[in-house]
């Protein structure tokens, strides 16, 4: 090898990175030469859980036919007898690569490599081959021959890429150490007071002032404290606080670079008036004849006046009065970056627009939703915090409509309970009794939910004070030509029909994820539930993680929560980034692209949606810290001299030779993110044909027709590419591949499909996979019995 | 009404599972009893049992009760039940469903009978008459003698014609009929 046949792995100039080793193409080939490997391979029961719909002695009976592979079978591989097992065999020497049949690598990947890190095993060098979520909870429901055969083959072909498996390690990536919180409610406030203690902080908040919904709430259950004397002292420490930056009408519009190293663009909404100016005067107010420039409301944090454009009547008045300069008409929408090592997500909920609830008659004057309610009574009141009618009377007969959207499966309305209205309702009807001794608060519900500290005796005590409570949901709510409302239900108790006159009627209106909250999940790379809310990376164990371990969430925007809950989350996200900054580098994945050969063409830095190749001296040189690790330069090189490193093409051939070494199959490349919809596509027991054999590789656009028509030729009958990762800079390239790959790969006359599905579409995901499979196995039926005709053809011509 | 307790002969697996496996009957179990279908039906004061509270009667098992409760004759087919319905559930389809299977099991009452001599008139007449309809029921449920002064009232003041309209080819619609009664039988 010639000094310049050397690839390079461009050197970065942080000294934290760790200088990745150059490497060479017969390198890697003599890594998958070198000795003879022992592979360990490690089959879980998981209790019944996979033994039951997998024969596992028939698969280890099977491996054992190979004299490099030792095979054991655990009944539970995760617990410490299980990995003791490992960890022994690993220490004696008797396995020096571990291939471990189990869950899904989501759950255990983690815990296993930290056992063989102990054991004195590079981590690299242990894969799981998930026979779980992927195989034994999907299958179950069909005959267990298939089921093992398939296991059997995806071992075979995680053992065959494991022989050539490059002890690699992560890289390391100094972190930056400055946290953006989104959304300014009472998470997002509570996150960033507990962050700066010891962080840096950049609060943004959507909304001219901080606070969120809970400032515009009355009372609060269970204790009926005022909402805004509790919130307003954290509002102003967090305006107060040197280490956080508070920035309102401030929204995310772009982001750039890498979990631990992001470089943000925010977009700030013009407020006309500088709030570092205006000393809260109101001269202003005073002199506008339009009513357009005004205070939000009294305890409004920051205390600085706005305008409102749709009523300035542009006459001037105003910054000519102001004695502070502060107000400038012409100010414009603005753009600022901002560098950050770490994100929480903050966003909040709103309420569901009842109006397509046709029965309920919303919106009417007096049906009201129930933080119109709690914000006639809070500190952004319109009414001088008195409960009135549209007529400015009190009303002396309110009722509360529960579940108004919620615990609906029908599609329009959302399946979920919205946790807090039980209680609040309780509240307000509690308010509505104490406003008015003699007034009467019926309260609809289907089911009363109080579970919680205090929350069964806040219950109790509404009783006591005379509200009344109907359990069936309101069928009718009708608009008397009076002004009064007519409430239809059925008093399910009773198992009788009743009708009400009610002077005022409360929506409990569906918590949904504040707009918005899809689009901030997709620039930061985390996902969202069918319900809409951040998906945590633990329902349980990482309820504040997301699976970005950059990107943190807090509050209602993982599903409804009462401030308590919020205010828990808040901390426990606070703790949660302290922990991920504290540490000061962020390890990244090594499984990189490495340049073996290189004729300077330039096609890979054309490709690179990063910036992360650049030609240097006539040759391609990567960035590893920018690179993301895509791929999508591989398949760009004219001359297939870039790999990605632990999934080159002879790694991945070598895998689907295993793989369809028993039996013909379907193979599913999946992309990480689509690989976690698989998995809840497990969880729920999902089936699908156990002829798909899924295959996890980093990114679909690492994929090159030499792969592809390699897997036709080792018995794959159909082959598709499934991408989860919603960055449009990989996706809107997508249709090329496939187009690409289909037209290379059309010599098999084999079918081909590409789809993209998110971590939430696992239904969708199912039904594809069920709709190919069969697809492709009608077309095999189809294809061999010509062959047959053209057999028995043969001998006759 | 005296009200039985509910007790493991009353009710009736194989009854569940029939309704079940019906198009209708997927989502029954999912029924969280929330009253809205018996809240906004028209006529459900008049029905012995709400179709809230037979669902419930599906999701148990209780098989006669179900089967010989008015409710399902009563039913309007106003679709007020299934269009609100939170957990998509069909009540007024669950009606339809479970009125064949009533006069399947040999359930009589008067509603049965009713709807008998109902479908009896359209078939041969293709058209309704009150008229026919009346004066046939009346004839199987002799309590109706008592309505007779209503009925002659009723006639004084037009609001019952004697006049008995027929389509001009009743025999496609009795084809009609035949092809639906075939379709039970294979069923």
């Amino acid at each position: 090898m010639t000094e310049n046949e050397q690839p390079l792995v461009k050197e970065q100039k942080e000294e934290t990175i760790r200088k990745e080793s150059t490497i060479d193409k017969s390198a890697i080939e003599e890594s998958a030469k070198k000795g003879s490997k022992k592979i360990g391979v490690y089959l879980c029961r998981c209790g019944g859980n996979i033994a039951d719909a997998v024969d596992l002695q028939a698969v280890a009976d099977n491996l054992k036919e190979d004299k490099n592979v030792i095979v054991n079978i655990q009944d539970y591989l995760c617990s410490s007898v299980g990995q003791d097992k490992i960890k022994n065999d690993i220490e004696k020497g008797k396995v020096d690569r571990v291939v471990i049949g189990s869950c899904s690598p989501k759950l255990h990947l983690e815990t296993f490599r930290g056992m063989a890190k102990n054991a004195g095993l590079n981590p690299r060098l242990l894969e799981i081959t998930n026979i779980r979520e992927q195989a034994s909870w999907v299958h179950d429901k069909e005959d267990k021959t298939g089921v093992t055969s398939k296991v059997l083959g995806l071992i075979k072909g995680a053992a065959a890429r494991m022989g050539s498996i490059e002890p690699l390690s992560p890289l390391a990536k100094t972190l930056v150490d400055r946290t953006l919180v989104i959304g300014g409610g009472i998470a997002g406030i509570t996150t960033a007071l507990e962050l700066s203690d010891s962080h840096d902080v950049i609060l943004i908040e959507k909304k001219p002032y901080l606070g969120g919904h809970m400032i515009g709430l009355s009372k609060t259950f269970p204790t009926l404290d005022c909402s805004q004397c509790i919130l307003t002292p954290r509002m102003v420490a967090v305006h107060n606080n040197p280490r956080i930056s508070m920035l309102t009408q401030t929204q995310v519009a772009d982001v750039q670079g890498s979990p631990g190293d992001y470089s943000i663009t925010l977009k700030h909404s013009p407020r006309y008036v500088d709030i570092g100016k205006c000393i809260n005067c109101g001269a202003c107010a005073r002199k506008c004849p339009t009513g357009a420039i005004f205070l939000p409301f009294a305890q409004a944090v920051p205390q600085a006046y706005m305008i409102d454009m749709s009523k300035c009547s542009n006459c001037g008045a105003c910054v000519k009065i102001c004695p502070r300069d502060a107000i400038n008409l012409e100010e414009k929408e603005e753009t600022s970056a901002i560098a950050v090592g770490a994100v929480a997500i903050a966003t909040g909920f709103e309420p569901i627009d009842p109006t397509f609830i046709e029965e309920y008659n919303y919106p009417s004057p007096n049906i009201l939703t129930a933080i119109e309610f709690e914000e006639m009574l809070s500190a952004k009141s319109k009414t001088g915090m008195r409960l009135q009618k549209a007529d400015g009377t009190f009303p002396n007969r309110v009722a509360f409509v529960l579940c108004a959207g919620s615990r609906d499966f029908t599609g329009k309305g959302r399946k979920h309970c919205s946790k807090v209205c039980c209680i609040y309702s309780q509240k307000q009807a509690q308010l509505v009794k104490k406003m008015k001794e003699d007034s009467q608060a019926w309260i609809f519900y289907i089911d009363m939910r109080s579970g919680g500290r205090r929350f069964e005796e806040f219950y109790h005590h509404t009783q006591e004070k005379g509200v009344n409570y109907v359990r069936g949901k309101v069928a009718e709510i009708l608009p008397k030509s009076d002004g009064t409302l007519m409430v239809q239900y059925e008093d399910t108790n009773l198992g009788r029909k009743g009708r009400e006159i009610f002077d005022m009627v409360i929506l409990c209106p569906a918590l949904i994820p504040s707009t918005g909250t899809k689009e901030i999940a997709d620039k930061l790379g985390v996902s969202i539930g069918d319900d809409g809310f951040i998906e945590e990376k633990h329902v349980k164990l990482d309820p504040v993680n997301t699976l970005n371990q950059s990107v943190f969430a807090a509050g209602c925007v993982l599903g409804p929560k009462d401030i308590h809950d919020s205010v828990t989350e808040g901390i426990s996200a606070a703790h949660k980034v302290s922990q991920f900054l504290g540490k000061g580098m962020i390890l990244i994945p090594p499984e990189k692209p490495v340049i073996l050969e290189c004729n300077g063409c330039g096609d890979c830095v054309k490709a690179c949606p990063y910036n992360a190749l650049a030609l240097e001296g006539g040759k391609a040189l990567l960035s590893p810290l920018a690179c993301t690790g895509c791929g999508i330069c591989v398949p760009a090189c004219p001359i297939k001299g870039i790999e990605i490193r632990n999934f080159t093409r002879d790694q991945v051939k070598a895998q689907l030779q295993g793989i369809l070494s028993e039996a013909p199959g379907v193979i599913v490349f999946i992309d990480p993110y689509a690989y976690a919809a698989a998995d809840i596509a497990g969880v729920n027991r999902k089936q699908y044909s156990s002829l798909v054999r899924l295959v996890s590789i980093p990114s679909v656009h690492i994929l090159d027709a030499d792969v592809v028509n390699a897997a036709f030729e080792y018995g794959a009958t159909g082959v598709m590419l499934i991408e989860g990762i919603t960055d449009e800079k990989l996706t809107s390239r997508s249709d090329d591949l496939y187009k690409k790959l289909k037209k290379d790969t059309r010599k098999h006359k084999k079918p081909i499909r590409y789809s993209h599905i998110e971590t939430a579409q696992y239904e969708k995901l199912t039904d594809l996979l069920n709709v190919f499979a069969s697809q492709a196995g009608a077309k095999a039926q189809k294809m061999s019995r010509k062959e047959e005709i053209s057999d028995k053809e043969d001998p006759v011509s | 009404m005296k009200k039985e307790p509910i007790i493991p002969e009353s009710r009736d697996p194989a009854f569940i599972e029939q309704v079940i496996k019906t198009p209708v009957g997927e989502k029954i179990p999912t029924c969280m009893q929330c009253g809205i279908c018996a809240g906004s039906c028209p006529v459900s004061q008049e029905m012995d049992y709400s179709p809230r509270e037979l669902v419930r009667m599906v999701q148990l098992g209780l098989k006669k009760e179900v089967l010989s409760s008015s409710t399902i004759w009563i039913c309007t087919t106003c679709f007020s039940c299934s269009v609100r319905c939170p957990r998509g559930i069909h009540p007024t389809e669950l009606m339809e469903t479970l009125k064949p299977i009533a006069i399947a099991e040999g359930i009589k009452n008067r509603n049965v009978k009713f709807d008998n001599v109902f479908s009896d008139v359209i078939k041969t007449n293709g058209r309704a008459s009150e008229f026919l309809l009346i004066s046939k029921y009346s004839l199987t449920e002799p309590g109706m003698i008592k309505q007779l002064p209503f009925g002659l009232s009723m006639m004084v003041k037009g609001k019952l014609p004697l006049s008995i309209q027929r389509m001009e080819n009743t025999r496609e619609l009795e084809a009609i009929f035949n092809l639906g009664e075939k379709s039970r039988e294979k069923k």
